[in-house]
């Protein structure tokens, strides 16, 4: 298996009309990273995001995904591709007519051969890893709050048992204390389990606590790529006004410098 | 040892048991490694395991492997020759298989505990209208003592919406209607020469009873599933809740306008639809039963009274007012979640069709009574 990179994207531009959200992107992420897109709004990340799975087409560039041409790629290879990856969208996008432990079972009974035995078990597991108690399973999503609902759809996402994860802003409208529980369910996540995970965030907790590499778009290019350490002493504008503000929160001493 | 090629095996050393792994344990070949395992005597005491020859581990697979090892009543003593990242798996895994027993489902309810709960149910929800209606009908006293509060932006968008959009398919039922029954009345009144009572039936049968059956069953199934999906959308994207905050009155700003936009576009749509079908009977007359136009203009004069028009039009009132209560309510009552928009949207057309062909044999009897 190619250790090297899971995820390759090489030259991306996007464009809606006359604006231009990517110009030339490229970066690649190996196995068992957890890597961070960042970028202020407006930037793309959410489309490049969706650009990576398969969702949205890129104007020009190309993306590699497990060693397949996401956009070259025939109907069935993308369909035996998407089976290796999970993807959490933003709101969690749990199907609201079915209750948790059927969303993580969708996947298992679509496209995995379970004995019937099993199924119920498995199911628990998933929702037992993502970090759920036991009582969510027989619950409707609209009956769990914004950091279950995330949990849960993060164990729909594992069903499959997937090599790598995307995650669409995993901890927005999420509480600090919910926030960094989940940042630790990912870093289990990635190092338990060995998946890797792609994530487009604004939180800098998350960034300072649990990412491997930070990838920051600006102006339709990636002006920064590599530790969150690294990132902070590109001189950018953008960039510096974006950790400035969390100096401001903490005060000089103990941030500046590391 | 040598080692056969399949998933798992079982060897002994004097009174130490070895559960051997062997292969790829993934979920994707999950069903095998789950027969593999139904196929070894496990024993009752302690095992160890032996990862030697292990792949791949996925959390799936050791799921299988720790549930028929709990099964069997067996614990794990030993941990043999598991790379770091499979021990971590299993490590995992142990951790929650505490977790993972599904408990029996719960009991479905009996017919009669069904019928039970839908009773209940029912008596909320009229109990709920009664009282939306009530709060409608607050609103438009306090309309009535300030006419500033209307809002006549909105009420004429909602006309716009309920009554001008729908004129063309009003037209195109109503018509049609008044074709067929002109042609059924037709066939039979030709047996008794009675050809020209046909124009008597079909007037008086479409003003004061089909035209607004129809045109208000349309109008169900077009602006009451809109009102609902409208407003419950707005539920869903807070805008209700928004409206609340900014001190407006979401009955003001919403309801009262769709309610009065409706009460004025019913009669309204029912007329054209009364015009249309009268046409529609004109135009197949001629052909069918050698009734002019002129001929059948002049025994319409004669033989519908204006009263059989204004009870048509006066029911479509009412009609259009629990249309509009309904659709209104349904919507606002909408829960945080998208599915049941369209469980209310469904339940809106269900209802408002049914009070309407309710409420018109509570009319019919009471203008018989009446004498009209």
């Amino acid at each position: 298996m190619n250790a090297a990179s899971v995820i390759e994207v090489d030259s991306i531009v996007t464009r809606f009309g006359a604006q231009t959200v990517h110009n030339g992107v490229s970066f690649s992420v190996p196995r068992g990273q957890i890597a961070a897109v960042i970028g202020g709004s407006g930037s793309g990340k959410s489309v490049l995001l969706r650009e990576i799975i398969g969702l949205q087409h890129p104007t020009e560039g190309r993306v590699r995904l497990l060693a397949t041409d996401v956009w070259d790629a025939s109907e069935e290879d993308l369909a035996a591709l998407r089976r290796r990856f999970g993807m959490l969208f933003q709101d969690g996008a749990l199907f609201s007519s079915l209750t948790v432990a059927q969303n993580v079972a969708t996947p298992l009974i679509e496209h995995a051969n379970v004995p019937p035995h099993l199924l119920g078990p498995l199911v628990r597991l998933r929702i037992a890893l993502a970090g759920l108690p036991v009582e969510a399973a027989t619950k409707m999503p609209s009956e769990l709050s914004g950091g279950m609902r995330k949990r849960a759809a993060v164990a729909r996402a594992l069903a499959l048992e997937p090599e790598v994860l995307f995650l669409d802003e995993p901890t927005s409208g999420l509480d600090p204390i919910t926030a960094r529980a989940f940042d630790q369910l990912l870093r289990f996540l990635c190092d338990d389990l060995e998946l890797t995970i792609l994530l487009v965030t604004h939180d800098l907790d998350m960034l300072r606590g649990i990412v491997d590499r930070a990838i920051v778009l600006s102006r339709g290019k990636v002006i920064a790529d590599g530790t969150v350490k690294e990132v902070m002493q590109v001189d950018d504008p953008w960039l510096q006004s974006y950790f400035r503000v969390r100096t401001m929160l903490e005060g000089p001493d103990n941030n500046r410098g590391t | 040892m040598s080692a056969p090629a399949r998933d798992c095996w079982l060897a002994r050393e004097g009174e130490q048991a070895t559960l051997f792994l062997s292969g790829a344990w993934q979920l994707s070949r999950l069903a095998e490694i789950d027969a593999a395992l139904a196929g070894v005597a496990i024993p009752a005491s302690a095992i160890a395991l032996d990862g030697a020859a292990l792949t791949r581990l996925d959390t799936a697979a050791t799921l299988a492997l720790l549930r028929r090892l709990s099964v069997a009543g067996t614990s794990i003593g030993k941990i043999a020759n598991f790379g770091e990242s499979h021990a971590r798996v299993l490590e995992a895994v142990k951790g929650r298989l505490g977790d993972t027993d599904v408990e029996s489902p719960r009991r479905p309810h009996g017919v009669l505990a069904l019928i039970g709960l839908h009773v209940i149910e029912f008596r909320g929800l009229m109990h709920g209208h009664l009282d939306f209606l009530g709060r409608a009908t607050i609103a438009l006293r306090d309309i009535g003592l300030r006419p500033r509060l209307l809002r006549l932006k909105e009420t004429a968008t909602q006309f716009q919406q309920v009554c001008v959009d729908a004129i063309p398919v009003v037209i195109l039922v109503s018509f049609l209607i008044g074709i067929v029954l002109a042609y059924l009345f037709g066939l039979q009144a030709e047996k008794y020469g009675a050809n020209i009572f046909v124009v008597d039936g079909v007037a008086i049968g479409t003003t004061r009873e089909l035209a607004p059956i129809i045109v208000a069953v349309i109008v169900a199934g077009r602006s009451g599933a809109a009102f609902t999906a409208q407003l419950g959308t707005m539920v869903l994207t807070e805008e209700i809740d928004a409206i609340r905050t900014l001190g407006l009155s979401p009955m003001q700003v919403l309801v009262i306008p769709r309610l009065l936009a409706l009460v004025v576009a019913l009669p309204l749509l029912v007329f054209v639809g009364d015009v249309a079908s009268l046409a529609g009977a004109m135009t197949v007359a001629n052909p069918l039963l050698d009734i002019t136009p002129t001929t059948f203009l002049e025994r319409l004069h004669s033989a519908l009274s204006i009263d059989h028009v204004i009870v048509g039009l006066a029911k479509s009132v009412v009609f259009a007012g629990f249309i509009a209560i309904i659709g209104c309510r349904m919507g606002m009552t909408v829960s945080r979640d998208s599915r049941s928009i369209g469980v209310n949207t469904t339940s809106t057309v269900v209802q408002c069709i049914v009070s309407v062909i309710l409420l018109d044999a509570f009319f019919a009897i009471l203008f018989q009574e009446l004498g009209y």
